[in-house]
Formats: structure tokens, sequence, C-alpha cells
């Protein structure tokens, strides 16, 4: 079984990034499951999210405490991911224009920057949750084109095109990073 | 058919738009709001014909479904934790009034403290009033749960509670199908009541009575509730021929094969349990799960025909008897095997209240501190 569990905060999207997660790997022909963790509901506070993606039918019922990928929507969510646990092994997937000063094996992505050359800006947010599902295919080797099929259920047409793209432009730009020192991240 | 990747509310509420009721009468609460939200947006959208009652308190939403099953409706609600306590008296009016009814409960903790997290406390209050309850730890089962729950609440003429646990199923999205029109009205036919309250018709409903009448509708009411566990056997049998899809009769067993220690608990917690039994197998510990699906009427014969001589019961409960050491399930287990009380070993603990995660290692740990103390 491969689990993510993907931080977030309120009104970022992190449920529905989990369920397009979920859903696109459903159309590769696998098994899995969305556990959102709801607090306090509220815009700003921190707010997390388990995948499941496996073989077989999933029977856990409990929270993620290690898992294969920390998803971080912001770069200061670090702290926060890391004390919620992982696997050893683990790797970060994070929205960054620099790696973060963790020793994880890291995958980087200009999410929010993405999100503002395409115009996906709302009340001031940019809408990172569909770059970062991008950069996570990529990652899990989901092909863009089940990506692009499950972004058509969602949506259609003039709030799809660019999700479309924003979703494509971190596809092809989330890059594996070491970080070697300096300017401390998160 | 149609695949769906949803979450447990949203199975709940396909399964009523799919059983075709005729009224719904709802008030939102945390975790169930999103079922009263989304078959208040099916009937809205036209693709749901019934009529709803947007109520202002819970009490009044089982008294409104309830005088609508009276007149021969089709009915439905949906509520969790102090909304289920709040419709207590009525829960008690709808079973001795033999109306068919069906209630979605998204098990949540009660207050005192607030918290909104899952915990059985909130259905096991109810165990006393009549009603038939069903437990669930998949949203495929919920779907399929609740198509049943109608079926047998028509033909039993008794409330059926179906349950799910609140966040950890309620919010969890899940790979589900649902069931194609012609099927469902071949499994579940228009409803059809024996009686029914009509302007043109003289009678009363629940008019006063004395000792002479009350007993023998008391006595009517435990007799048939205890027969309706072998309904839902039987029309969960009818659905697995129809569909292929089996969670199980009052039990959904799991690794029976050479077994002496018994895994008993209902709800997600069942799920999660079996991977504790592969854990403990792994271990060379002979442990089987049984995840109850049907909590009244508590299956007690079913529950020690499943026990071989010698065999060690294991409860974990997911609600507190207050001043003793665990739950209900113990309770019931121990007055069910009490003829058993020289061959058997019962134990139990609480766990999982107010959300307590419960993952497959801490139940492990659990079962092993169990049976440490059945093997002294």
């Amino acid at each position: 079984m491969q689990e993510i569990r993907i931080h977030g905060r309120g009104g970022q999207g992190v449920v529905t990034l989990g369920e397009l997660l979920a859903k696109s790997a459903i159309k590769i022909g696998k098994e899995a499951q969305t556990l959102p963790f709801f607090g306090v509901e509220r815009r700003g506070a921190a707010v997390k999210a388990a995948v499941r993606i496996d073989d077989v039918p999933i029977k856990v019922r409990s929270q993620s405490y290690k898992p294969d990928y920390l998803v971080l929507l912001n770069e200061n969510l670090l702290e926060i991911a890391l004390a919620g646990g992982k696997a050893d092994h683990a790797a970060i997937i994070v929205n960054a224009e620099q790696p973060l000063a963790a020793e994880e094996k890291q995958w980087i992505v200009g999410a929010t920057s993405i999100a503002i050359k395409n115009n996906q800006v709302v009340g001031g947010e940019p809408f990172v949750n569909v770059p970062m599902l991008g950069a996570i295919c990529r990652v899990l080797g989901i092909p863009f084109a089940v990506l692009e099929e499950t972004l058509g259920e969602q949506w259609s047409g003039s709030k799809l095109l660019p999700n479309i793209a924003t979703a494509r432009e971190a596809y092809d730009n989330v890059k594996e990073v070491e970080y070697k020192g300096g300017p401390q991240h998160g | 058919m149609s695949k769906v990747f949803g979450s447990g509310n949203t199975a709940c509420a396909l399964a009523v738009k799919d059983a075709d009721v005729d009224f719904v009468a709802a008030y939102p609460i945390t975790p169930q709001t999103a079922v009263a939200e989304k078959i208040a947006a099916y009937i809205a959208e036209g693709i749901m014909d019934a009529n709803y009652l947007p109520v202002e308190s819970e009490h009044s939403a089982a008294s409104a479904i309830a005088a609508a099953s009276a007149v021969g409706a089709r009915v439905f609600t949906a509520t969790a934790s102090q909304g289920l306590l709040y419709m207590h008296e009525i829960l008690h009016y709808a079973a001795g009034g033999r109306l068919p009814m069906v209630m979605a409960n998204v098990n949540r903790a009660v207050n005192a403290p607030w918290c909104l997290y899952a915990d059985h406390q909130d259905a096991v209050s109810q165990r006393d009033t009549g009603w038939i309850h069903i437990h669930t730890a998949s949203n495929q089962e919920i779907y399929d749960s609740i198509l049943l729950a109608f079926k047998v609440t028509e033909e039993v003429q008794i409330p059926v509670m179906v349950n799910y646990d609140g966040f950890l199923v309620s919010h969890s999205m899940m790979p589900f199908e649902t069931l194609d029109e012609n099927k469902i009205k071949e499994y579940l036919p228009p409803f059809n009541p024996s009686w029914r309250l009509h302007p043109q018709w003289g009678g009363t409903f629940g008019n006063v009575t004395y000792s002479e009448q009350y007993v023998p509708y008391r006595e009517s009411l435990t007799r048939d509730v205890k027969k309706a566990g072998e309904v839902i056997v039987r029309c969960a049998k009818e659905y697995q021929e129809l569909t292929g899809r089996w969670h199980g009769g009052y039990f959904d067993v799991y690794r029976l094969e050479d077994a002496s220690f018994f895994l008993l608990s209902m709800g997600s917690m069942g799920k999660e349990m079996e991977l504790a039994v592969d854990l403990l197998r792994k271990e060379g510990i002979p442990a089987a799960g049984l995840r109850l699906r049907v909590f009244c009427p508590f299956p007690k014969e079913e529950l020690s025909v499943l026990l071989p001589d010698g065999a060690k019961l294991l409860v974990f409960d997911r609600n507190l008897v207050y001043g003793s050491a665990a739950g209900v399930l113990l309770q019931e287990s121990r007055a069910a095997l009490y003829e058993r009380r020289d061959d058997l070993r019962i134990t139990g603990i609480s766990v999982g209240l107010g959300g307590e995660d419960l993952p497959a290692v801490l139940l492990a740990d659990r079962a092993r501190q169990m049976i440490q103390e059945v093997e002294k």
C-alpha cells in the first residue's frame, strides 16, 4: 500500500486534492481511499488528509502515521507534517521554489507561482491544490492523460482549461532535489 | 449499476434517492450534515421525487417521519449524537407504533464535553427503544444496508437504524457501486403498507390502552424484534443473489479456521480488526475477527454457534457502561453466553471513545493484553 498524507491550510482544497488523486489512482486500476482529518473547520487552520492506494481493497479505518509521501501545500507546514510521523523512507513533495531544510528525499514544485501565472487566484488565494496534484501524479507515475480525465470530470468549460494548464505545468516541472544547506525554509 | 468514488455520507444519500423514498425530514448535525444536504439537493435538482421537510430539530424530524409513515409513505431521516438522543422519545413511539422507518445514524460521541468524533454511545443508548440496529464499516455496505433496511422495515414493521462511524467512514471516500433501477425495483418494490391512516377510513393510532391491550403489544414487539434478525439475514442473502455483494449476516467473520481467540467489535473498528487479526496470526496466535452487524436484536444463539469449546471471546466496545470496566457488547455477550460460563472465557475493554484512533497495531496490542488476562 502507498500512503500519502497531504498537509495544507483550511480553504486550500486539501480534501479535493485527496479526492482527485484517489480518483486518478482508481483509473489506473488501483483501489483507493481518502481519509481527511477535520479539526476546527476554518480558513487558515492546518488541515490534513490521507490518501491510500493499493492493489487490494483497503481495510484501514484509522489515521495516517507512517506515510510514504508527505505533501505540503505550504513549506511552513514542514514541522507539523514531520511531527505527524512518516515512514523511514518517506519523500516530501512540497510547494516550494527552493529545497527545504530537511534530510528527506524531496520533490519541489512552485505551485503558488504556477497558480498565479495562470490566473488561478480567488479572493487573494492562489489555487495550489491542482498544480500539487499534477506534481504528485508525476512522482507516483500516474500518466498525465489519466489526470486530465479526472480533471475533466471535476470541471468543465472555462474552469477546466486553466486547471489542466496548472496541473500540466507542475507535472512537467516538479523536480527531485537535495537540501545542501543554506537559508532555512519552513 | 454505476461506480462511484464518494464518502460514506454520499453512499447513504444515494441509497435513499435510489430507494424511491417519499418523505424525508432531517436536521443537519456534524458528521451527518452532508446526508441532509445531498438529499435536499437531489430533490431540488429534480432527480429525486420526494417531499423534504427542513425541520427545526431532530425531535421534529423523527415526529414528522413517524407521521408520514403512518399515512403510508416510505420515509427516511438521518442524524448523529445529540440529535439521536433528542429523538429518543419518538424512537419508542415509532417502534411501539410498528411504523416502518429507516434512519441513518452517523455514530458520534455524546456531550459533555463536546466531541465530534466516532463513538457508539449515541446508538447503544437507544438499545431498549425497540429499533433494529445495523452497524456498517464501508461505503458499499452503507449503500447496500440502506436498501436492505427499507426491505426489512416494511416487512417486519419495526423501524431500522443503519449506523456508520463519524468521519472514519462518513467522510472517508471509497469506491462503491450503486444498483440499477430495475434491480432495485425487484428487490424493493413500492411500499404497500398493510394498514395506514386515511381520512376516509375510520381508525385511530396510538390510542389510550390498559394493560390488557398494552401487554400484548409489547409482547408482540419483543417477539418480532427477535424474529427480525432472521429477516435481515434472509434479505441480505436475497441481495447477494441479486448483486453478488455480501457483507455478512449477523456477523462479518474473518479467519475463523482453527481460531481460539475471537475479537468482537462493531463498525469501522471491525474492518481494521481484520488487519489486527493478520498481525496476531503472523505471531502464531489463532485469532479471528467477529464484526457484529446486527446489534439489535442481539444474536445470542448465533454468537454461541461461532464459538467452539474453550474459545476465548475478546470484546472491543466503542462505548462505555458507566461504573463498569467496559461496554454494552461485553454485557450482551456475557448474558448471551451465560449457559457456557464454565466453557468459555470472556473479557472486554472500551476503546476508541471520542474518536480515539484505533490502528491495527493498537488493536492487536490490546488483544494481546486481553489474551494474557484470559490465559492466567
